[in-house]
Formats: structure tokens, sequence, C-alpha cells
């Protein structure tokens, strides 16, 4: 077995190793060929191959000396105007080396790019088109000005197919010398479903344990998600809720999560059919609706930390009502 | 990662013949425990009882350390339900035998902490056990005149600790002075002492705060925490003000008499309403209204629209008082925790974003991808395989402390580090072995 994450090491290098995607692979074949390239918008769900088609891409276009031709940003976090300023101006605006006549620079994460940064881009992608081609790679495109998205060649990418991930998983298993039973597979598609980055790393931690089967995929997620999450909700619901607020804290500064990223696994525990904490049907949904507002307020630019504790007083009141039998 | 040793516990007295202030109470609960030797005495509880910070704790471990008893302690921080001190006295007992051994000391600290609800029975137990006892039980409490505790005053030896005199206090500060190697004046520390009535471990922490890590400490350094704990006092006094509002309005102007703003305000509410609402209702309102209050906050900052602001204050004042469904009783408040935690936290943070860094520039992702998406998989594999997470550790050329910080536990870094050594290392250690005996 390799020691490396199995996510990067079997990345296709090439657009050819690309297994999915067929359509937007063959249109980037396309621009290959033709040694020109439009400004690009990649969109859609995280693990569904975005960054390894801009960077195959790059491959494919410039060759072996691709790294020379290519800058690589990730908005998320250099999100502000000054990088877009600074860095992306100063690199687009010098000649490329080689035969194609233009740069190629990638912008991961685009979304998380603040408004004024996005202003800023617009402005470079049309001074300096002659000597840079941008790759825009987003979950959410309607996060990106309407001005830059209308100066993209537009491809969405979909959740792949359980036959490619079931494929490529094998493939991976045994160039590692690793067993996996059909359980473990369906158990591994469970937790990722079509997000291939997820379903590669999960293979990875059950086969440190040993075979792949059901079992050790569920007891590598069990090792992998932090225990807090799970021992928060149970604080919070027996009334705790002091003990509660300790464990987001350590949610939040200890991990370094954020509010968004904590209520999500919130949610995802809620709904487990595996988790420790049991709770009635409509009771559930009515904390996804709690979970939802959560998560709305935060994206609207609400204080993480509280609007988490007033979940968990929420939940807290919960315990209490289910404790006394009542429903309402 | 050091964690900074506060002083009032590094040079918390461990001998009777080190106590300074209270002298007289630690040794008559000296003699009282000593009497346990030669058979159990009439009073078989005693109540140390006085002002916080006067010694009442550090006498009962003096006293247990210096006759060689252990001392098995219930505090505030535990939930004290009758069932929960049967537990601990269950645990005691299960150790030797503790209806009949000597050599172990019970002490229920602060139990005026003891609430009414969620310590349900707590007190009635604790008398039960004293009744049955065969080893000492001692109490501490700052009001031990509450008639909730009439009965266990009643069959407890009743030891009173006064505040600690501006002298006795002075001295203790200097000898801390002296052995941290400080050079304090001593109008510094006669003011620490004068500002902390007579209370040894605020006192202490005062000093703490200012001299650690200074070799000179003047007087113009304790005006300056001074005016911080002024400022403290002030948020105090308003969380009382809004807490006990009756109506509305009341409520809604205790921002206006204060200097604090309300973002300091939404920090201090967030920090203690829990312990000003322990009705689950009473918090989840009120938490609601917070919540609510910090949402326009949110749109605020967003649209630059101020006119919102008067909607934020209704509800983070007069929507958090009037969720209140019990009377108003006294509940001491404490520093907002979040900033405290974040500057405590601040190096094992920065090896996190350092680590989050590595992981992002060979993935190709952002640190908080990396956070998300990976760093969750190379803590397990970390736990499951660890000869598997060295290669990973090594190609993400983490160090120790970022290796450690991953695992989350000691144990499970080191093995990790040992299959990172190269092998050659390995082998030259067996032969060296393999040198000395022949």
């Amino acid at each position: 077995m390799s020691e490396i994450l199995w996510a990067e090491k079997y990345r296709p290098k090439t657009l050819d190793e690309i297994i999915n995607q067929e359509e937007i692979v063959s249109r980037l074949k396309q621009f290959v060929k033709e040694k020109n390239v439009p400004h690009l918008l990649f969109a859609g769900p995280p693990g569904t191959g975005k960054t390894t088609a801009a960077l195959a891409l790059a491959h494919d276009l410039y060759g072996e000396r691709w790294r020379e031709n290519v800058l690589e940003l990730n908005a998320s976090d250099e999100r502000g105007i000054t990088t877009i300023r600074e860095r992306v101006k100063e690199y687009a605006r010098t000649v490329a080396l080689g035969e194609i006549p233009f740069k190629l620079i990638i912008l991961d994460e685009a979304d998380n790019m603040t408004a004024d940064a996005q202003q800023a881009l617009r402005r470079i992608m049309e001074l300096y088109t002659t000597t840079a081609r941008f790759c825009l790679i987003a979950n959410y495109p309607s996060k990106i000005i309407e001005p830059i998205q209308s100066r993209c060649a537009f491809f969405r990418f979909r959740p792949l197919d359980k036959e490619h991930v079931f494929e490529r998983l094998k493939y991976i298993a045994g160039q590692e010398g690793v067993k996996v039973t059909e359980e473990g597979l369906e158990a591994i598609w469970e937790v990722s479903q079509g997000d291939m980055r997820r379903a590669i790393n999960t293979l990875q931690a059950a086969a440190a344990l040993g075979v792949v089967t059901a079992e050790n995929v569920y007891k590598a997620i069990g090792m992998a998600k932090p225990k807090e999450v799970q021992e928060m909700i149970a604080l919070a619901l027996k009334g705790d809720f002091m003990g509660a607020r300790d464990k987001l804290r350590i949610l939040l500064i200890n991990y370094g999560l954020s509010g968004i990223d904590v209520i999500k696994q919130v949610h995802r525990e809620i709904f487990n059919p595996r988790s420790t904490i049991k709770l009635p049907e409509d009771v559930k949904v009515e904390i996804a609706d709690l979970a939802g507002e959560v998560e709305f307020r935060i994206v609207e630019g609400a204080d993480d930390e509280i609007q988490l504790s007033a979940f968990l007083a929420k939940l807290a009141l919960i315990g209490k009502r289910l404790k006394s039998g009542g429903r309402s | 990662m050091s964690v900074r040793m506060p002083w009032a516990e590094k040079y918390r007295p461990k001998r009777v013949s080190e106590i300074l202030g209270n002298k007289k109470a630690a040794l008559e609960l000296y003699q009282w425990v000593k009497q346990w030797s030669k058979g159990i005495p009439r009073k078989k509880a005693a109540l140390l009882y006085g002002p916080p910070g006067t010694g009442k704790t550090t006498a009962v471990y003096a006293v247990a350390n210096e006759l060689g008893y252990e001392v098995i302690e219930m505090n505030a921080s535990d939930v004290r339900r009758a069932e929960d001190v049967e537990r601990i006295i269950a645990r005691a007992v299960n150790v030797g035998s503790l209806f009949g051994a000597k050599g172990r000391i019970i002490l229920f600290d602060e139990i005026d902490g003891m609430s009414g609800t969620e310590d349900r029975g707590g007190l009635s137990e604790i008398l039960r056990v004293i009744e049955r006892t065969k080893i000492p039980i001692v109490m501490t409490a700052n009001n031990p005149w509450d008639p909730r505790f009439r009965p266990l005053r009643d069959v407890s030896l009743l030891i009173r600790f006064n505040r600690v005199n501006k002298n006795t206090l002075t001295k203790i500060l200097q000898n801390i002075c002296a052995k941290e190697g400080i050079r304090a004046d001593y109008s510094a520390l006669r003011l620490i002492a004068d500002m902390s009535d007579g209370d040894v471990r605020s006192a202490i922490n005062d000093l703490q705060a200012i001299a650690e890590g200074r070799r000179v400490v003047t007087v113009e350094d304790v005006k300056a925490l001074l005016a911080r704990r002024y400022r403290e006092y002030d948020a105090f006094t308003v969380l009382k003000l809004l807490f006990s509002s009756r109506s509305a309005e009341q409520a809604k102007a205790v921002l206006s008499q204060s200097e604090l703003d309300y973002n300091d305000l939404k920090e201090w509410i967030h920090e203690n309403l829990p312990l000003q609402y322990s009705d689950p209702e009473e918090l989840a309102k009120a938490y609601d209204a917070l919540a609510k209050a910090d949402v326009y906050l949110g749109r605020i900052i967003k649209t630059q629209n101020w006119g919102l602001l008067s909607y934020a204050i209704d509800l983070m004042t007069a929507g958090v008082a009037m969720a209140r469904r019990h009377p108003y009783h006294f509940v001491k408040y404490r520093f907002p925790s979040r900033m405290l935690l974040l500057s405590r936290t601040k190096e094992s943070r920065q090896i996190r974003d350092r680590v989050l860094e590595r992981i992002a520039r060979k993935t190709h992702i952002s640190r908080r991808g990396a956070a998300l998406e990976y760093l969750p998989y190379i803590r397990a594999i970390f736990h499951a395989n660890p000869q598997m997470g060295a290669g990973i550790a090594r190609w993400l050329e983490l160090n120790e402390e970022m290796i450690e910080y991953i695992a989350g536990d000691k144990e499970v870094a080191r093995r990790v580090i040992e299959y990172m050594k190269p092998r050659a290392e390995i082998r030259t250690k067996r032969r060296g072995v393999q040198g000395k005996l022949f």
C-alpha cells in the first residue's frame, strides 16, 4: 500500500484519464485541439471533478511544463480585492511561454470571492484577454456576478454515477492491493453519493483498518467525524446547555469548523440511521427546520456561535418536552 | 503547548504551617480532623464558611495532606442531586471501606452553589451521609445562614474564615514575587491588596495578570488594571439591571446607562444567559431574542442601514429580559469566555492553520476545504494505521507538533512519528544494542 492520500495520487492527470463527465471532457479536448480556450466557468457540487478537469486541461494544453503557464489560486483563502489586483493582474499581463499565446489562471472556489474582488476580476478578464484565460470554479455559480458569468463558457458538473464511482474505487483498491467487499462499496456510496473525493478518502480510511467491509467503512467514518457533534446534540437534548455550548466552542475554535459546517453535520447526524441519538420522526423534521434557519442566518452574516447557541437552547427545550412525553 | 498555571494554584499552601491568612481557623480544622484518629468526634461534619478566597478549600487540602488523608471532592462543577451524592459516596466506599476506614475526607465544596432544581435532594442526602459517616465530612459555603442549611449547621462544627487582612495579603503577594523573581513596589502590592477586599485568590490573580512575564511591577501597572476592571464592573451592573427589569422600557434603558456598546453587551449576554436562566423555556426564549438581534446586526453591516439598530437593541435588551418567568435571582456573572478562549488557543490554532495550509497546497483545495474534506480522514488513518499515517505525514511534510495536532492524542502521534523514522536509523539502533552485547 502506498502512503500518500489516494485522492491525490489517483487524480487523473490528463483529460483522457477522466472517466465521467464525457460531454464536458470532449468539449475541453476540442479546445486543446484548437489550441484556444475561452474563459471558463466550472460549476457543480464538491468532488465531481471540476479542479481535476481544470488541471488536466492545463496539462494537455501546455504539456509537461504546464506549471509555468498556470496560476492556481484558491479564492476562499485569497478572496480579497488585493489578491485579484496584485497577483492575478501581475500574472495576467505578462506574456506566456511556449506556443500557446495565453496563460491559464485557475480560480478555485471562486464563489467565495468578495463582490468587489469580482468586479475587479471582471475588468482584468476584459483587459488581458490576449495574454490570459480564466477558469473559474464554483460550487454555486449563482454567487458569481452576472457580468462574469456572461463572459465565460459554462460547464455544469454533475454528481458521479454509482457505476463510475465503484469502477474507480475498485481500480484504486486493485492498485493498492486492498480487498473490498460489495457491501463495503455500498457503504461508501451511502456516505459519499456522487462525491468522488469523499468516496476515495473514505476508501482509504477504511483500508487503513484492513479489508474494506461495510463495518470498517462505518468505523472509519466514526473515527473521522468529530465526536463532539454527536456529544453536543446529546448534551443539549439532555438539558445540559452549558456542556453543549462548550462542545460547540471546541468545534468552532479548536477544530476550526465554520458555523455552517457544524450545522450541516448536526443535520446529517439527526437523520443518520446509525446515530446513537434516537428521536421521533416528526421531531427530526422540526430540528431540520431549525437547522435550516440557522444556516440561512449565518450565510446572511449572523454570528455563528450565537445562532448555534440559540439552536442548542431550542434543542434543550425539545429534549424537555420529549422527556415529559408531550408533543407540542 | 504549555498551559499557563494559575499562581493561585501554584502557590496554594500544601501544609498548615505555610498558611498565612486565617491560620487559626485552619488549626481548628486540623485539631478536629486529628480527633478522628482517636474515634468519632461528636460533630461528624465541619462547615467552613466565609467570603470567597479566604482559604477554606486550601485549609482542607493542607490539613489532609499533613495528616495523610485523601480528599474526595464534589464541587459546584458536579451535578449534586441525591443520586450523585450517593454515587460519590459509593465510589469512596468501593476504594476502601468507607464507613469504617480512616484516610479519606469527603469535601462538599461551595454548597451554597447547589441549586434547588438541578441538585434536587442533594442537601438532604448530604445530611443523611453525615448521620451515618465514619469518616470526616467537610463542607464549605460563602453564606451558611441560608435557611436551607439549618439542618446542616446543627450537626456541623462551624469554622469561620474572615477576609484576610491587608498586611497578611501584601505579605503573601511579596512571597510570590520573590519566588517568581519579580521586583514589585511595596505600594503596588499594597494597592492590589486594598482592592481585593480580603480575597486572596483574586489578589493573586490580579498580581499574575499584571506581573506575569515582567521583571518589575509599579503602581501605574496596577492602576491600569483597575481602569480595565471598572469597565468589567460596569458590565456586571448592566447585566444585573437587565435581568431584573420588570418592564420592556426598563430593560431598554440599561444600555444608555452604561459605557458598554451593543456589541460588547451581546457578548456579555451570550456568555451569561445560561447562568441566569436555568429554566429551558426561559433560556430558549431569551436566546431566540438574542439570535434575532444578532441577525439585525448582521443586516446592518451588510446594508449599512443603521435605522435597524433600534430593533436589534430592543431584542437584545427587552427581548432577553422579558423571557424571564421566574423571579430574578442573583448569579455570579462572568467575563465572556469566547475572547479568552481565542487568545488561549491562539497557539494551537496557528498550528492548525499551518497543517491546513500544507494539506491545501498538496490537494488543490482551500484551507476550509482541507479542514472539512481531508483532515478528518487523515486523523482516522493516523488512529487506524500509523504506518500509512506516517507515509501521509511525510508526504505532507508535517512536523511532530502538526502530527500531534491532527492525531489529537499524544500516544497516536508517537506511533505515527515512530514509523516516520528512516529505516536506517532503526537498524543502527539495533546494531548499537548488539555492539554492547559483544
